[in-house]
């Protein structure tokens, strides 16, 4: 019998035969890396953001998807990367890559302690405190000038180099992004059919797990749920930090509350249950946006932002009163109606 | 200390404590009725704040324009959740909270078309923008602050705990199912908490402008500060928010008087969170469904 | 009876003076009692009695408000329920609970979550340590699944199997984490007789092994034939402890229990 678990999951509706998964990423990948190819620079440069966005929503959907809780805060920790990478580049001359990793290791240990004080909390005041810690996160950056120049931000942030080879072209930070971004897709789905991924299933009461089974059969429940949580953060703080070699000046309000309910807009719209639904999460957000960029001017004048928020309200609206599942589950469907499955 | 600085922070925190507890009171209701976090709350402010400007820089009275813009705001409310939690009412709890937030979305897209992105103001009631009292000088709005606001808890006391409807309210949040057999329509009473709230906020609004000033993006930070007051004194109980809000207020007003730099907003807020962290339930609830 | 000591062991398992009281409604009321290793222990009694909130006790999940409970010796009040699990003890619940987000084989393998270390780092790189514990985890898994004859039902859902079934899938995940002290709460309920049968051979297989059984049940017939060691509980007091033909002669008992049921008729 071979001992490919994979093999052996076929029809679960959810995570389902891994090695399809690992397919779906090759091809996918394929994909993304030929299209800047035949783009221009600004379509490339809209996919840097979506990006962005992805890598940050994988988290959340990783955090909401197995453990049931909601983050509103996730803008602070996508900051915490930034800006401490910014600090350290600028300040301490730390080179790039390295300041990644430690901001990613300072935004961790921040969740984790964060996280074992939150999880003892029930479920909607969560959602509160994160939202209070977002804004915490806010004005902490805004008081301490000295550190985090303050209202100004940082300027005059070093870029960051592959292989030594540094550049500001588009294709280098798409290529850049996009690499980071499947890459964190895969371990995403490697952790999702493991013995980690088993026991968060296990514990999400939302989707048919049960926290006295899981106990009693020796996981610890806490331990989990800050775990996850801390990789949702280490996520966040990679695209923060590289967030900031990218846009090379960074200030405060781009990490205000907006951005945070923005991001779990994204992971509700493309479906909590798997981290491809922050592809189709961020990819649907920033084609409206830019979709809405371009044509309002036209028909209707007025700030454009305003058209946006109110197309993400209708969207959020829209989305849970019809699609509560999200994006992901539709269309998974509709791509394996055209493979057959095979039993 | 000195007794004419000790007056003014202790002033200047209750006016912060009776914002915060407005705020609260207005999450309290909806929450109490529907278990529902509504993180609209804070565009209903906002909305207050800015109809009333309008208003008022259009030529209408004071007091007409609050009252317009109090009815204009509930009646916003009421849509909030006549087109979009009664549909949901069958969704898990989450679900709602993030309907509210979609909503809360819309209309501040709407406020930032419509009003742009300047801070408005108004000038304090009674045009007295500071007055003397003892030795200490406040803002000429913080005796209206701190009335409005105790009329407002006398009132929902009054509300909550003598009239039929109040207390048909209470029922609702307590005993939905009892109160269902006793003929009370559920969500005739959630429609109401969302319009008491919305209009609540609205006042709350037209009261802060001549303060903080109003604009467009407020919502979602007084959401915030709003939700995490009540939590912290106990959302479930009215005199947990009460104490919520008068604590977060003392704190961030003790914190600006004695801390030199801008950090009270961070220090207060830390705080606060770190409460909650250590009482669970908020300061006020004991353990039992929260 | 308390002091029945199998060869020179401490007994697996030692109550002392539980008692626990849900607001006014005394659940139980200082029940104690020792287990002997290797024993088949069936606790019997009318609905309420607080059978399972002594299981609940036992793994864990419930603390006890006053009395200790002994494993081999060691006192575990209060120790979180997944190390309990680590200790040895896991519990079978009435209503299963089988994840209905994973396949039966997965089921059973968070069973053998405790028998890995795999971590966060291992299972998203899938660093050779993680596969080979996967592995091992899954062969454990398909063992355990073929001691309840579901080998073929590895990759289905739970939901699509019969009660009966997943009453076994359960039985299997909460062997799979080699415990020596099953806590199973009504597993006969719900269950045809073959399935019956089908248990009680497993049970007995079991104690083969030197597993211990604690098992909360209402049919008492079907276990007075396997079960060495019968408890009977009556509104949270222990009113016999001993061999099952002491019990069935005990005088308090055939009034609580047996009486009432001729009453019921």
């Amino acid at each position: 019998m071979p001992f490919n678990v994979r093999d052996m999951i076929e029809k679960t509706g959810r995570i389902s035969s891994t090695n399809q998964q690992y397919l779906a990423a090759g091809m996918f990948t394929i994909l993304i890396m030929t299209i800047p190819l035949g783009a221009g620079a600004y379509p490339n440069t809209v996919m840097i953001e979506v990006a962005f966005y992805s890598i940050v929503t994988m988290g959340l959907i990783m955090l909401t998807g197995f453990t049931g809780q909601i983050s509103l805060g996730h803008a602070a920790l996508f900051g915490c990367g930034a800006y401490v990478s910014a600090i350290l580049t600028t300040r301490y001359l730390v080179p790039p890559w390295p300041a990644l990793f430690l901001a990613a290791g300072f935004t961790g240990a921040i969740a984790y302690a964060v996280g074992r004080a939150m999880f003892r909390l029930h479920g909607l005041i969560l959602a509160g405190v994160t939202l209070a810690l977002n804004l915490l996160f806010y004005y902490l950056i805004g008081s301490i000038s000295g550190l985090t120049g303050g209202a100004m931000g940082i300027m005059n942030i070093p870029p960051l180099s592959v292989a030594g080879y540094t550049s500001q072209s588009v294709l280098f930070n798409y290529y850049l992004l996009w690499t980071i971004a499947i890459l964190l897709l895969i371990f995403s789905l490697n952790l999702a059919d493991s013995r980690f991924g088993r026991a968060l299933r296990s514990i999400n009461t939302h989707a048919g797990g049960s926290e006295e089974a899981a106990q009693v059969l020796g996981v610890n429940i806490m331990k989990y749920k800050v775990w996850v949580f801390v990789l949702s953060a280490v996520y966040a703080s990679i695209a923060g930090s590289v967030y900031a070699h990218y846009t090379r000046i960074i200030e405060p309000n781009t990490f205000m509350l907006q951005f945070s309910a923005l991001v779990a807009l994204m992971a509700i719209i493309g479906g909590r249950s798997s981290p491809w639904g922050a592809f189709l999460g961020a990819g649907l957000i920033v084609s409206i946006r830019q979709l809405l960029r371009e044509f309002m001017p036209l028909i209707i004048g007025g700030p454009t932002g305003s058209y946006e928020l109110i197309a993400y309200g209708v969207i959020l609206v829209v989305a849970l009163l019809f699609l509560p599942q999200g994006l992901f589950p539709i269309v998974k469907k509709a791509i394996l109606r055209r493979k057959p499955v095979s039993q | 200390m000195d007794f004419s600085i000790a007056l003014q922070i202790f002033l200047s925190g209750l006016n912060l404590g009776c914002i915060y507890t407005a705020l609260g009171l207005g999450f309290f209701i909806v929450y109490n009725v529907t278990r529902v976090l509504n993180l609209a709350q804070g565009e209903f402010v906002m909305l207050g704040g800015m109809l009333t400007v309008s208003l008022y820089t259009a030529g209408t009275p004071l007091a007409a324009a609050i009252a317009i813009s109090v009815v204009i705001t509930s009646l916003v409310g009421a849509g909030i959740y006549r087109a979009v939690i009664y549909p949901a009412r069958k969704a898990p709890g989450v679900t709602k909270v993030f309907l509210t937030l979609g909503c809360a979305f819309i209309i501040e897209g709407i406020a930032l078309r419509v009003w742009g992105w300047e801070f408005r103001s108004l000038p304090a009631f009674f045009n007295t923008p500071t007055i003397k009292f003892w030795d200490a000088t406040i803002f000429g709005q913080t005796p209206w602050v701190i009335g409005i606001t105790l009329l407002m808890v006398i009132g929902l006391f009054l509300f909550f705990g003598r009239t039929i409807h109040g207390k048909a309210l209470r029922a609702c949040a307590n005993e939905p199912l009892g109160a269902k057999t006793m003929g009370i329509s559920i969500e005739r009473m959630a429609l109401f908490s969302f319009i008491l709230a919305a209009g609540l906020g609205a006042v709350v609004g037209a009261l802060i402008t001549p303060l903080t000033m109003t604009s467009y993006s407020m919502g979602l930070p007084l959401t915030a500060k709003g939700l995490l007051a009540a939590f912290v004194g106990g959302i479930t109980r009215a005199e947990g928010v009460i104490l919520g809000g008068i604590i977060y207020g003392m704190i961030e007003s003790i914190t600006a008087g004695l801390i030199p730099g801008g950090y009270h907003g961070v220090i207060a807020l830390a705080i606060l969170i770190g409460i909650l962290l250590i009482r669970r339930r908020g300061i006020l609830v004991t353990a039992g469904k929260g | 009876m308390k002091d029945e000591i199998k060869q020179n062991n401490i007994p697996v398992l030692e109550l002392n003076d539980i008692t626990m009281r849900f607001g006014v409604l005394t659940v139980l009321n200082g029940v104690s009692f020792s287990v002997p290793e290797g024993n088949i222990l069936v606790m019997i009694g009318p609905n309420g009695a607080g059978k399972s909130t002594l299981l609940k006790l036992i793994s864990g999940l419930i603390l006890p408000q006053k009395g200790d409970i002994l494993y081999h010796g060691k006192r575990i009040n209060g120790i979180a329920p997944d190390k309990i699990t680590s200790l040895g003890i896991t519990q079978l619940f009435q209503d299963i609970q089988l994840f209905s987000n994973m396949s039966v084989i997965e089921n059973v393998m968070v069973g053998c979550h405790l028998r890995a270390r795999t971590g966060l780092l291992s299972s998203g790189l899938r660093l050779p340590s993680g596969r080979v514990d996967e592995r091992n985890m899954f062969d454990t898994a398909m063992t355990h699944l073929s001691m309840v004859g579901l080998e073929d039902k590895a990759s289905s859902n739970p939901n699509s199997l019969s009660w009966g079934q997943q009453k076994l899938v359960g039985l299997a995940r909460a062997l799979a984490t080699g415990s020596r002290l099953l806590l199973l709460d009504e597993p006969y309920s719900g269950l045809l007789t073959f399935e019956v049968n089908k248990l009680n051979n497993l049970i007995l297989e079991l104690k083969k092994k030197g597993i211990t059984s604690l098992i909360v049940e209402h049919l008492t017939d079907i276990l007075m034939g396997i079960a060495d060691q019968v408890i009977v509980l009556d509104y949270g007091e222990k009113i016999a402890d001993g061999t099952p033909s002491e019990v069935q002669k005990n005088k308090r008992v055939i009034e609580a229990y047996l009486g009432e049921q001729v009453t019921e008729e």
